[in-house]
């Protein structure tokens, strides 16, 4: 077992009445799955996601990572833990403006403070991977949409986590990247990482193994 | 992880080039004021601290208690051999005179050369107790010798270039031969020595009959004495030895003398015994930290102001594994690379102002003096301090951004915070300005009312010119008849010292009427002929000027001297009997003057008699007409020569001399005026950082409002309101504290000019008015543009 949610709960207060952002949550994730999460705006997805990343906190409810209870964890435990099991990928694709290609994938594990020639090769091993080595001076803004996408995922892979969370990974490419970005997600999943993934697209959430549906917070 | 910090950091920099200059520039500012200052202060701070005892060494010095106590940095000429002789507490004792502007002569390649010089007689323990090293010198011969000299190597350069100085001999005065025997390395820049040359004591005797002998009914501030005290001497217990003293020698006078042991440390920073004014260190200090802190608060309100725009990046660093010390850590070390920036720029400043700074408070500072250990102590402290003063605060606040809502852009200017923060900050910065102007307005009004009041004595076109051999009193008299017939000049009149001039104190021995005792005060006397009271156009309130006399009959008294003797009518002085000087004088009083302020306006008017005494007159003042004043200072000069063949002929306005009363007020002026200067531009600065954020932040509220008929009046007032605000908050601060921190300075005058409120109104609205022109480019800018443009790209 990856993750366990039970009960989850979350609310914000407006106006003297309690608005449910998420209600009553029940998930297991084991190993290996790829999940698909689906909805229409402002159903939850991504504030649900963001809880599962530990980014946000909820009001209600248990919830288990690795055997560790993430309710019970101070602040600080918790980042400490999702920053070593979980890797993020955004629909903005959210790398920094100021560093290139090649300095954007270093990032994550400079602060894991790895020695710098272990962090070299780590980095040319992602660039091989997904096949942007030309492009490792570049900066972002030199990149189109589905290649500062790649970087994207590539940045979340590098200090291979064992959770990778996708929010929208497609949504601001047109089709063709956003398929190869999917299928690239799903060879990932065939190599052992578990993905959760929150999408707009029936096409896209076929990829995953199993589809969840939310609807005011509410699993359907 | 460092080096990644810098690059980022870097890079961050370049991107806003406005903001990065203006942080840059400001701390730049502080930086180099401090640099500038922490040499002035080290100066000051290292003054004679290479003699190798230092810690044994002490300067006697006087209190006299009279109806007041005055301090003076001397004792009595017959003080050193006695403490010499009959006790027993110093390895060394040793008294030195100081000869100010003394002429001159002796011949080099054939050629008559006439040179004035600063001088010291010293007796040859000076340089037992003292570490001023002997570079060469004429074996045979010592200091102790008279018509022997000691000249520095700058000073032997400067009087005799590439020849050999040592058995050089020159006329001193026209009086007396000297031959240099010695040459003395160059002394410290901090040092109480600034003559560099320096005549045997012994020579002193032949020249001096008061500071030469050996006399305990005087002093003069001219002669100074110096001991290296045995080791682990108990100073109170020698100063109780020496309470005896003035029982012994001046049992009679009403000037009680106590003699104590000043320590060399003490020497430079006590201002009772003439050394430098701590608050004026403390005073740069405190500015220099101003400047600092107005840096900062820059940096600060325009780092807290970006905040926002580095949200994003921040919520990134903390989803891929960064911890809130890191951003934290990251954040200073852009401020650091910022700081190292200023602190080059600093350095450069500095070095370009120092020449000024050096003229405005004649120093010889040198920024080479900067390549030491503390130097870069300091700057290292100052570089650490500076980049946590101004990187915690906004290095905190962006660490606490929530990453989800940042990414999501969900974040608002105010929830990356400091707004509040950004509000006390400005207030303090607008705070510091104005306490600065409002004491350049003070200090400026005071020197204003120094010397533009009234002072009871004509002082403008009045020139004044020394007299520098005792003549006879018929020749002096032939003198200023000849000067008198100068078509230009007015009035003549020989003198002792002009009103404003020198101080003569004859201490004690005035006895008024047929009192039986002494009075308790001191005199100020001033010895001259009949036309004194011409010439500078002293009134004279009652009886009559003296008559023409061989010696002293007839006096006049100023109305404090009636005063202080519990006489307040002046006619009721004339007539009475006065007596001085231990007898010296013996006349009667007809006529008094009406009083004057002889010294500045930090003392008391003094009780002051006039007689006639050609045998004492120093200079002679010229009342001259302000037509044609080359050609009567061209007579003046020719007619002086035939009479002082061999001297060099110098002459001064009176009107500059009473205003170098005020050299160190203009000083204060000058300090406060360039720093209130700097103050406002780096405070000005950091605004138009802050209006740049706020139009930018607003800039959609500026469209609404131009589509909804607003004009760019009501635009600009809309910005320039908040500042205001600020502004009047920092004066509600600032005004009290100013007017106290002035209040104070003041207290040290005892004429002095009233604090006005609209003193701190000027000091607000002139703020209000730099800051209004400051905002008005940027905001004005907003408000013309096109709203179309400013809401579409919403």
């Amino acid at each position: 077992m990856l993750l366990q949610l039970q009960n989850i709960f979350k609310w914000v207060n407006s106006g003297g009445q309690r608005i449910f952002l998420l209600k009553d949550i029940n998930l297991k994730v084991k190993e290996g799955e790829f999940i698909s999460i689906m909805g229409p705006s402002g159903s939850g997805k991504s504030t649900f996601l963001n809880v599962i990343g530990m980014l946000d906190g909820f009001d209600e409810g248990s919830y288990d990572f690795l055997d560790e209870s993430v309710h019970q964890l101070k602040e600080k435990h918790r980042a400490k833990l999702y920053k070593e099991y979980i890797g993020f990928v955004f629909q903005q694709y959210h790398l920094l403006d100021d560093l290139t290609v090649q300095e954007n994938l270093e990032m994550p594990l400079l602060y894991k403070k790895l020695k710098g020639a272990e962090r070299k090769a780590m980095v040319a091993d992602m660039l091989d991977r997904f096949n942007i080595v030309g492009k490792k001076d570049l900066f972002p803004a030199q990149l189109s949409g589905g290649q500062q996408q790649l970087v994207g995922i590539a940045r979340a892979l590098i200090s291979s986590p064992k959770l990778l969370l996708a929010d929208e990974p497609t949504g601001n490419l047109n089709s063709k990247q956003g398929e190869e970005i999917m299928e690239l997600f799903k060879q990932l999943n065939e190599e052992g990482v578990t993905i959760i993934q929150v999408t707009h697209s029936e096409k896209n959430a076929a990829y995953g193994k199993r589809i969840i549906n939310l609807l005011d917070g509410r699993m359907i | 992880m460092f080096k990644n910090y810098l690059k980022i950091a870097w890079r961050n920099l370049m991107k806003r080039k406005i903001f990065t200059a203006i942080n840059i520039l400001g701390l730049a500012i502080g930086f180099g004021s401090s640099i500038l200052i922490y040499l002035f202060l080290s100066h000051h701070l290292s003054y004679d601290n290479f003699h190798e005892n230092s810690d044994r060494i002490y300067r006697f010095v006087t209190e006299e208690h009279r109806d007041n106590i005055d301090y003076e940095a001397t004792v009595p000429p017959a003080f050193a051999n006695e403490f010499r002789q009959n006790y027993n507490y110093a390895e060394k004792v040793a008294k030195l005179a100081i000869w100010e502007n003394t002429q001159l002569d002796f011949e080099l390649n054939q050629q008559k050369i006439q040179v004035k010089e600063d001088m010291l007689f010293a007796e040859a323990d000076f340089f037992e107790i003292f570490n001023y090293p002997l570079k060469e010198h004429i074996s045979t011969r010592s200091l102790e010798e008279p018509n022997t000299a000691y000249v520095t190597v700058d000073m032997a350069q400067k009087l005799f270039g590439n020849s050999n100085p040592l058995g050089q001999t020159m006329r001193l005065d026209n009086m007396e031969t000297i031959e240099v025997i010695g040459v003395l390395e160059n002394f410290p820049r901090a040092t109480m020595l600034e003559e560099g040359l320096i005549i045997s004591f012994e020579t002193l005797k032949k020249l001096d009959d008061f500071a030469g002998t050996e006399v305990w009914t005087g002093m003069t501030t001219s002669l100074e004495c110096f001991a290296l005290l045995k080791p682990n001497q108990d100073v109170d217990a020698i100063e109780t030895a020496l309470l005896e003293l003035p029982k012994k020698h001046r049992s009679t006078s009403k000037n009680r003398h106590e003699y104590q042991l000043q320590p060399l440390a003490d020497v430079h920073f006590n201002p009772l015994y003439g050394g430098v004014d701590p608050t004026l260190l403390w005073a740069f200090g405190i500015i220099g930290l101003f400047l600092i802190s107005i840096g900062c608060i820059n940096f600060i309100n325009i780092s807290t102001a970006q905040a926002f725009y580095r949200s994003k990046e921040i919520g990134i660093r903390k989803v891929l594994g960064s911890f809130k010390n890191h951003l934290f850590w990251q954040f200073l070390s852009e401020t650091f690379v910022i700081s190292v920036f200023a602190l080059g720029i600093g350095v450069i400043f500095a070095s370009l102002m120092l020449p000024s700074f050096n003229s405005l408070f004649q120093t010889e500072l040198y920024m080479e003096s900067l390549l030491s250990v503390q130097f870069f102590g300091f700057v290292a402290l100052l570089l650490i301090l500076i980049s946590f003063l101004s990187g915690s605060y906004p290095g905190i606040l962006m660490s606490r951004i929530v990453p989800v809502l940042a990414l999501k852009g969900k974040l608002n200017h105010n929830d990356t915070g400091g707004s509040s923060t950004r509000k006390v900050l400005v207030v303090a910065q607008f705070a510091i300005s104005i306490i600065l102007i409002a004491a350049t307005l003070v200090i400026s009004r005071q020197i204003d009312y120094a010397i533009n009041t009234d002072l009871g004595f004509d002082k403008e076109s009045i020139v004044m010119v020394k007299i520098p051999k005792e003549l006879e009193a018929v020749q002096l008299e032939s003198l200023t008849n000849r000067l008198d017939y100068i078509s230009g000049v007015e009035d003549v009149t020989a003198c002792l010292s002009s009103p404003g001039g020198s101080e003569n104190r004859w201490g004690t021995g005035v006895k008024y009427h047929n009192r039986p005792e002494y009075e308790e005060f001191s005199m100020q006397v001033k010895l001259a002929d009949l036309n004194y009271l011409n010439t500078f156009d002293l009134e004279l309130v009652a009886g009559r000027n003296y008559f023409k006399a061989d010696s002293i009959t007839e006096v006049l008294v100023n109305e404090k001297f009636g005063k202080k003797i519990g006489v307040n009518n002046p006619e009721e002085l004339l007539g009475k009997k006065f007596e001085a000087n231990g007898g010296y004088v013996k006349a009667s009083i007809v006529g008094v003057v009406k009083d004057f302020h002889d010294g500045d306006f930090t003392q008391e008017i003094s009780p002051i008699f006039m007689a006639q005494n050609p045998q004492w007159y120093d200079e002679i003042a010229l009342k001259i007409n302000t037509q044609n004043i080359s050609t009567t200072l061209t007579q003046i000069k020719g007619t002086w020569k035939d009479t002082f063949k061999d001297y060099i002929y110098e002459y001064n306005f009176l009107d500059d001399r009473v205003e170098e009363q005020y050299e160190e007020e203009q000083r204060y002026l000058s300090l406060s005026k360039i720093f209130s200067a700097l103050a406002i531009l780096i405070g000005c600065l950091g605004i138009y950082g802050l209006i740049l954020f706020y139009v930018g932040q607003r800039t959609k509220e500026i469209g609404i409002r131009k589509v909804l008929g607003s004009g760019v009046a009501n635009i600009l007032a809309l910005f320039t309101a908040d500042f205001f605000k600020l502004i009047l908050i920092a004066g509600v601060f600032a005004t009290p504290i100013s007017w106290y921190l002035m209040e104070q300075w003041l207290q040290g005058y005892t004429y002095r000019t009233e604090i006005h409120w609209w003193i701190f109104a000027v000091a607000i609205l002139s703020i209000m008015t730099i800051t209004l022109i400051t905002i008005s480019y940027q905001t004005i800018k907003a408000a013309i543009t096109n709203p179309i443009k400013s809401l579409r790209t919403e």
